[in-house]
């Protein structure tokens, strides 16, 4: 039998690659720093440009972790971005139309996302329908409600309080809304890493079968995914009034795919192969300080767009090959 | 001796001192042409009287508007639907999601159940039309854009005609708003979408007035953002634009629906006191944030004056007159001093005063 000349350097060569690969969406996001601050440092380089990035994308971010929950138990949900929406304006008729204090608005605001998936879990679980069309459907019904009642008008004038508590005021000159997003992103790990029941979330979406088997009730666990997506989703359209202060039928809408590309592209790196909480937030930060350093260049708009399609692509395709390298035999 | 330095001293002054007070021509010049736009509008007819209820009887026309969920064509095709009851033709809205196969469907209806007129408002594309419209203008339908071009760009390929509004004007208006309020230093970034057939008569306007009045000390720099994407990509260009060119001092959404996602941008870079945002078309929420101090001007339109207009232009079409050119749709300025008048919260069609009312009535020459 050959001896392998390596054979000492190998599993230092393996950990390396692994490390390689957790970093990897880090030290992507590092680089376009780097090439963005030496192009253009006066503008990029500022801790007003950085607080502004960090401050500014947290509905974003929020959405996408509450969407990491069902993606982790094994479904999709497609309801999230008109449940963002259904919120911010519920919270916009209640306080500005009737008059109805913030608190109590935000409050049905968010009874109303429990409630969505609470609605999602029924008919996916009792009905066995499978989650792309139950939230697809919900959710494309919600956008009616809200056409509804906001009679497809735009409604702005919602209560200072709101918007001073997102993007108003600042710790360390970020937006509090960048808070908010780190103390759910925080939470979600904890739970998915430290919890019994974040570990049943993750057996149901690794096999279904098997997690009945092993004596999880899966029903359960999936519709807890459920409610807890409608729950981010509500708090993301709380933070989505509060950024504009106003809300409108329509624009929060396009949140949904972003909110899976990011979801997609963090699960490349920090724990490589499943959604977490740490690499979506990473992701959705480096596609926004692409998009920004490039906007800072004066670059065209639509280059943003070739920007962050080819980058979640390239990353995950990266990925793969490093998966599939580690999984070929020696 | 001491009257003669105190003259001289006095004249100096004048010379000197009283000059620098005097505005520059630029600015001058601005506020002259806002001047008409910041009084309530009058009533001016785009035509001759004539007889509408005789002449328009047993006609009918069908609307189809960009999208039925769009505030701006529904509103207006109210007023349209109100002035067919008040005269007596039929009027029917072609409701629809924004879809271009929706559009296409309600050509078909309207050629098939025999419409007169079809009206394509607000940026219902002819262009993505062209065999329907072909269709209909061959069994003698009359198919009219409406608020969709301005003064002097082509009518599009196969229509019967066009209702234009000044874009051109409302573009010069907001660059003048500008200029004026920076005493001829303005620096502005002006957000646009090019796939919007106006955007083009409204840019060139702003291009034209800042070239013209202040060709040395104005600069503009231009975003586009397509329709779909205003949530996703004005915020975060506007911010990136603010934090990279920190002397701008205003900025100009052409359609102020986008003032939604500017005023974030403009509050999360801290920028409040000193970027402004004047913009157009007069939406009530946009007003709701001028009353807040939010955006400094809106360049209103009333929906209701704009039903009227366009359908005293297409009653004339129908009735065999001579096509109106311009029909004569105000622009009104709203800012901190008058937008109280838009209600609390601002409502449609509200602030511009009632002249026109009487003013159509007597036009189409209507008993009541």
């Amino acid at each position: 039998m050959p001896v392998r000349a390596t054979r000492s350097s190998e599993p230092l060569r393996k950990a390396l690659v692994e490390w390689a690969e957790r970093l990897g969406l880090f030290i992507a996001w590092a680089l376009t720093i780097a090439i963005f601050g030496l192009i253009a440092p006066e503008a990029f380089f500022t801790w007003a440009n950085f607080s502004t990035i960090l401050g500014s994308q947290a509905v974003l971010v929020v959405l996408t972790l509450g969407l990491l929950v069902p993606l982790t138990a094994g479904d999709y949900d497609l309801s999230m971005a008109s449940v963002l929406t259904l919120s911010s304006m519920i919270i916009a008729v209640l306080n500005v139309n009737h008059q109805i204090p913030i608190g109590i608005a935000v409050g049905v605001a968010i009874a109303v996302g429990v409630l969505t998936g609470f609605l999602n879990g029924f008919f996916i679980l009792y009905f066995r329908i499978h989650s792309l069309i139950v939230t697809l459907g919900i959710g494309t019904f919600l956008h009616g409600i809200t056409l509804w009642i906001s009679d497809s008008m735009t409604i702005s004038g919602i209560s200072a309080a709101l918007v001073n508590a997102v993007i108003v005021w600042r710790f360390l000159g970020v937006p509090l809304e960048f808070y908010y997003a780190m103390a759910v992103c925080v939470a979600l790990w904890y739970v998915f890493s430290y919890t019994a029941m974040g570990r049943r979330v993750l057996f149901v979406g690794r096999g279904r079968e098997v997690a009945r088997l092993s004596g999880i009730h899966v029903d359960r666990v999936r519709w807890g995914a459920l409610i807890t997506s409608g729950f981010l989703s509500s708090l993301a359209g709380v933070l989505y009034a509060g950024t504009t202060g106003a809300a409108d039928p329509s624009s929060g809408l396009t949140y949904l795919l972003p909110a899976f590309a990011a979801a997609f592209l963090g699960s490349t790196s920090i724990e490589p192969g499943r959604f977490n909480p740490w690499g979506a937030t990473v992701a959705v930060y480096f596609l926004v300080t692409g998009i920004t350093g490039l906007s800072i260049l004066g670059v065209r708009t639509f280059v943003q767009d070739l920007f962050y399609g080819g980058a979640l692509v390239v990353a995950v395709a990266l990925s793969q090959i490093v998966r599939g390298r580690e999984e070929r035999p020696q | 001796m001491k009257v003669f330095r105190i003259l001289a001293f006095g004249l100096i002054y004048a010379a000197v001192g009283g000059n620098a007070h005097a505005q520059s021509p630029a600015v001058a010049t601005a506020e002259q042409r806002l001047a008409p736009y910041r009084k309530l509008p009058e009533f001016v007819a785009a035509g001759p009287a004539f007889d509408a209820r005789h002449c328009m009887e047993g006609k009918s026309i069908l609307g189809i508007p960009v999208s039925s969920a769009n505030p701006f064509t529904k509103n207006i095709y109210i007023a349209m639907a109100a002035v067919a009851k008040k005269v007596g033709f039929k009027f029917t809205e072609w409701e629809n999601q924004g879809q271009p196969s929706q559009w296409v469907q309600g050509m078909n209806y309207a050629i098939n159940n025999k419409y007169n007129l079809i009206d394509l408002l607000g940026g219902t594309d002819p262009k993505v039309l062209a065999p329907q419209v072909k269709a209909a203008t061959s069994v003698g339908i009359k198919v009219i854009a409406s608020h969709y071009s301005g003064f002097e760009q082509p009518a599009p390929p196969g229509v019967s005609g066009v209702v234009p509004i000044d874009y051109f004007r409302a573009g010069q208006l907001l660059a003048d708003w500008a200029i004026a309020k920076t005493g001829g230093k303005a620096n502005a970034l002006v957000i646009v979408s090019m796939e919007v057939n106006s955007t083009a008569s409204m840019l060139n306007g702003i291009k034209e007035e800042f070239g013209k009045l202040c060709p040395d000390t104005c600069k503009y720099k231009v975003i586009n953002a397509p329709v779909p994407e205003w949530s996703t990509k004005i915020q975060p260009n506007v911010q990136s634009a603010l934090l990279a060119d920190p002397s701008i001092n205003y900025i100009i959404p052409i359609y102020d629906s986008m003032s939604q996602f500017v005023v974030p941008a403009v509050t999360i870079t801290g920028k409040q006191d000193k970027v402004k945002i004047a913009t157009f078309n007069g939406t009530p929420f946009v007003l709701g944030m001028v009353q807040q101090g939010k955006v400094e001007m809106d360049i209103g339109e009333n929906l209701d004056w704009i039903g009227h207009a366009i359908a005293d232009a297409e009653m004339r079409i129908l009735c065999g007159l001579p096509e109106v050119k311009d029909p004569k749709i105000p622009f009104y300025i709203f800012d901190q001093t008058n937008a109280d008048a838009a209600g609390h919260p601002p409502q449609l069609s509200t602030g511009y005063g009632n002249a026109y009312i009487e003013g159509y009535r007597k036009l189409w020459q209507l008993a009541n």
